[in-house]
């Protein structure tokens, strides 16, 4: 065909495919890369994009300036510690905890309710996949999510601190070689309690927003209710009390992996041990687990 | 499923086999005793509302358990690997199954790589068949602000990308006006030439006269008749309808050794033996009756339907 002919729409008709087929772990996969699409607004309209990439940048930009402020005293004429002044690896948890709040209260409901509300579980459960499989790949999805979300700023502190250490770069990651186990660590607790509230409200809301509504208030308010039982109740069971404050078990356990003071903790002013904090955020895990796995069970 | 079966599922000839399905929502029953037999080509599934179509459709998928009775599809029991017997099946739900939030080309790419297509393939395939469907042009558009009809046609072709042996087609036209109705039955109709095998669930007998081969008719979870599609009219049966009283045709004609029924002034005599047409003529000539309209039998798929529903109730 010469480039003076008219060009033609030919009807390509059906074709058979006879390639190689993924099975249940490329769909897993689809899933997975599908979530992280969806919650970072990726391949969405404009107003998809708004609202993660917001607390992304000031999740980022909090690291970001927090590098600079380092790099600012280390070019003061005085000796400046400032870790005193603003936190590093541990305080970074507390110093953007809300931001992350946020983001899980988010990213959790997005991952399950427009796939319910929107019908699109039919498509799913036609496909070789099950109940298990869904769930197992939006669960992996969400801890990439909010992994990525805790970790990859710490990262850039800790390369940021690195480089303007003045021990020198490899130096300073050769004496922290601990932060690599210990961010991540406290890391997975802050995902393992967020996950399981958010993906149970989730699954029983019919909506993002009052999904997310839900994740914030039960935590809250159940801080709040530890709170008011502390300073109010002298009852002697009144501590476990305490243990309603689920917010705090991530600080706790984070504390205790960082051994820092968590005398401002309240399970710890109650009398209770890291460990179990780290129980409670493991129950709830479960128990989420189970209900979450019921619920789609009924549903299909 | 608790029974065991009477006899070995045959795997050659069928696409689907059931043998003495039942299928029970606590008190509500929504299949009793179905044993169907379904050929490879377009098999129209009939039935009101809340005949045990969709609940027959999720049985062949393996998203829901028969309370007794078994179910095979190529010739594979569903309880033995529904999984992997879904990676060979199309399924488009009658209601909504699209997320507003993505493009139909993302969405259709998806449903690929969810039935184990790579990406790169999905992504090309997924093209190719929403120009099957007619959307090429609005695949880069976000399924929110589709129409109904281009909803259902994304939905169909999310149904076949991933190159399935049987499409289990759950009322595909619903919803949608003459003109988009058209459309789907036009793109239905040509599944066959792709040796694509199909379910198509209906209570519109229109679209299953018009796309069909095979009808399964099912009612109030009853198997009610699995057979072919046949022409409107065979030639054994003629219709009459007479001026006056029409007992002396109807007379004459049994006296002629032929099946004779009659509603009103309209006689309907059926004889696979010999030329109906010249036994009614003389039948006709002998009892004097004067003749309105005459023709052969002329009996639509909702005629048949509704003398099986007849039958069946007793």
């Amino acid at each position: 065909m010469s480039s003076n002919d008219p060009a033609i729409i030919l009807d390509r008709g059906y074709r058979n495919y006879e390639g190689p087929r993924t099975g249940r772990r490329g769909a897993m996969r689809a899933i997975v890369k599908e979530g992280y699409r969806r919650v970072l607004g990726l391949r969405r309209k404009a107003k998809g994009k708004l609202f993660p990439w917001t607390l992304i940048a000031l999740a980022l930009g909090s690291a970001v300036v927090m590098v600079a402020i380092e790099w600012v005293s280390s070019t003061l004429p005085v000796s400046l510690d400032t870790s005193d002044l603003f936190p590093r690896y541990a305080g970074y948890f507390d110093f953007i905890s809300n931001v992350a709040l946020l983001f899980a209260a988010f990213a959790g409901p997005q991952l399950l309710v427009p796939d319910r509300t929107h019908g699109v579980l039919n498509v799913y459960f036609s496909r070789p996949m099950g109940v298990r499989d869904y769930l197992v790949a939006k669960g992996a999805t969400f801890a990439a999510v909010i992994l990525s979300f805790w970790l990859v700023p710490q990262l850039v502190l800790h390369l940021g601190y690195a480089a303007l250490s003045p021990a020198g770069f490899l130096s300073y990651l050769g004496k922290t070689t601990d932060i690599l186990w210990k961010v991540p660590a406290a890391a997975l607790v802050y995902f393992a309690l967020h996950a399981s509230l958010a993906f149970l409200a989730a699954s029983f809301a019919k909506r993002v927003g009052t999904a997310a509504a839900s994740f914030i208030a039960v935590l809250l308010g159940l801080n709040l209710v530890a709170v008011l039982f502390q300073e109010a109740s002298s009852a002697p069971g009144a501590r476990w009390t305490s243990l309603l404050a689920l917010e705090q078990h991530p600080r706790y356990v984070r504390d205790w992996i960082f051994d820092l003071d968590s005398s401002a903790v309240i399970p710890a002013q109650a009398g209770f041990d890291p460990q179990a904090s780290l129980l409670v955020v493991i129950g709830l895990a479960v128990i989420s687990v189970l209900l979450v796995s019921w619920r789609y069970r009924r549903l299909t | 499923m608790s029974d065991a079966p009477t006899g070995p599922l045959r795997a050659d000839a069928s696409i689907i086999e059931t043998r003495d399905l039942h299928k029970h929502f606590g008190d509500v029953r929504a299949l009793a005793g179905v044993d169907l037999t379904v050929p490879p080509g377009v098999t129209g599934l009939v039935g009101a509302n809340g005949a045990g179509k969709t609940t027959l459709i999720r049985l062949l998928l393996g998203l829901t358990v028969p309370t007794s009775g078994h179910v095979a599809v190529f010739g594979t029991p569903v309880a033995k690997d529904a999984a992997d017997l879904r990676a060979r099946i199309g399924y488009m739900p009658e209601g909504n199954c699209l997320p507003r939030d993505q493009t139909a080309a993302d969405f259709v790419a998806y449903a690929a790589e969810l039935a184990g297509i790579p990406s790169t393939e999905a992504r090309r395939r997924a093209s190719e068949t929403l120009f099957l469907v007619g959307l090429h042009e609005e695949r880069f558009r976000y399924l929110g602000d589709f129409s109904t009809g281009m909803q259902q046609r994304v939905k169909l072709a999310q149904s076949i990308v991933h190159d399935p042996k049987l499409v289990l087609l759950d009322e595909p036209a619903s919803g949608l006006d003459p003109a988009g109705r058209d459309q789907m039955l036009e793109i239905i109709n040509r599944f066959r030439e792709f040796g694509l095998n199909v379910l198509f669930s209906s209570h519109l007998l229109d679209d299953i006269e018009q796309t069909c081969d095979w009808v399964v008719m099912l009612d109030g979870g009853r198997l009610l008749r699995s057979a072919p599609l046949e022409p409107p009219s065979d030639g054994t049966a003629v219709s009459v309808e007479v001026f006056g009283d029409p007992l002396p045709l109807v007379t004459a004609l049994t006296a002629k050794g032929v099946d004779v029924t009659h509603a009103g002034r309209v006689v309907t005599a059926a004889s696979p033996s010999e030329d109906v047409f010249i036994t009614v003529r003389d039948a006709l000539a002998a009892s004097g009756s004067s003749v309105r309209a005459m023709g052969a039998d002329l009996r639509s798929l909702e005629d048949v339907f509704v003398a099986a529903t007849k039958e069946s109730n007793g």
